[in-house]
């Protein structure tokens, strides 16, 4: 997977959890993972699909969950109810859309899916050939982790305004 | 939802099942689901992005997992292995983009993510707030669910003033 992929999303994360838990991020160390993940209580499942395609993932334990989406709700949440799904799926969306912006930046569109969440841990969640980079974040309210499995999708990311136009045929 | 829409992945899953798996296709009664998922053994997750939009999932049994890939590869599979995994996601997949074609031909513009593979029972999947559709097809080998939770944007995600040339002009129609 290129750098230029990973920054977007690493920036983005830091951006948007910071601005959420009001305290400084700290990335650890990053690994690359060809096998399938193992999930955590929590993973947020957004895919790519344009100039850069594939799957991301967000995990995370139930207790950083609740927190980080008590601070996405402005409310204190107790329970991983339907409430706290939907703060962290759109904490998921957030960090995703602002990365694609990014990504949109240095050239490479991309369009971003909704968010689908995976309660319960122990499911084995696999992105077949693509190999996973994994980003560790630690934030004031627990580990947080990004799984990015992307590559370079078969569109160019050309704009059809930006495509030749063919000479007309030969013969018509 | 609209059953536009529903067609395409009813017609490709029996397409494709009756292609792959020499075997008679039957679509059982819909479901409407808001709450999530609780996963059986295997499900292939696939999202779609444009003009409609969301997650596509197949759910199954390993048992009947298996047996599909193992027809499908012609080569007896016993253990879900990667293999195995491979052969059940490119299943979606395949299902999944002919039932896009269908749906260009509906007038949709839609664009499909890679598969992811979720293995595990027990597991829950939410889609939040987009309900499912859930059409059972029941086949030789045994049932697989289809749990479509997409949406209509007929605006189009993926069509801007850039991507639309028109080249003869067109009266309001």
């Amino acid at each position: 997977m290129n750098v230029k992929f990973l920054n977007p999303f690493v920036d983005a994360a830091y951006e948007v959890l910071a601005k959420e838990t009001g305290t400084e991020i700290q990335r650890g160390e990053l690994s690359l993972e060809k096998n399938h993940y193992v999930s955590d209580d929590v993973t947020v499942i957004i895919a790519l699909v344009g100039a850069v395609e594939g799957n991301v993932f967000y995990s995370m334990s139930q207790e950083t969950a609740i927190r980080l989406a008590s601070r996405m709700m402005s409310e204190k949440l107790i329970d991983f109810d339907s409430l706290a799904q939907s703060g962290i799926a759109e904490l998921g969306n957030v960090i995703t859309g602002r990365a694609s912006m990014k990504l949109s930046e240095a050239g490479f569109e991309a369009t971003i899916s909704p968010p689908s969440l995976i309660l319960g841990k122990g499911a084995t969640i696999s992105t077949l050939d693509f190999p996973r980079i994994i980003v560790p974040l630690n934030t004031s309210e627990g580990s947080f982790m990004i799984h990015l499995a992307l590559r370079q999708g078969l569109r160019t990311g050309l704009k059809t305004s930006q495509l030749q136009v063919p000479p007309s045929p030969q013969g018509l | 939802m609209n059953v536009e829409i529903l067609k395409p992945f009813v017609e490709g899953a029996a397409e494709v099942l009756e292609f792959e798996i020499k075997t008679t296709v039957e679509k059982g009664n819909l479901t409407l689901q808001k709450s999530a998922l609780t996963t059986d053994d295997v499900t292939v997750l696939l999202n779609l992005v444009g003009e409609v939009y969301g997650a596509v999932l197949y759910c199954l049994s390993e048992t009947i997992a298996l047996k599909m890939v193992s027809r499908i590869l012609e080569q007896e599979f016993t253990e879900f292995d990667s293999m195995a995994q491979s052969g059940i996601a490119e299943l979606g997949n395949v299902i999944t983009g002919k039932a896009i074609v269908k749906l260009f031909n509906a007038g949709y513009r839609v664009d499909i993510s890679p598969p992811t593979v979720i293995t595990g029972k027990a597991v829950k999947i939410s889609t939040l707030d987009f309900s499912r559709i859930v059409v059972p097809i029941k086949t030789d080998l045994g049932m697989m669910e289809i749990h479509l939770a997409v949406r209509e944007n007929k605006q189009g995600q993926l069509s801007s003033s850039d991507d639309f040339i028109p080249l003869i002009s067109q009266k309001a129609s």
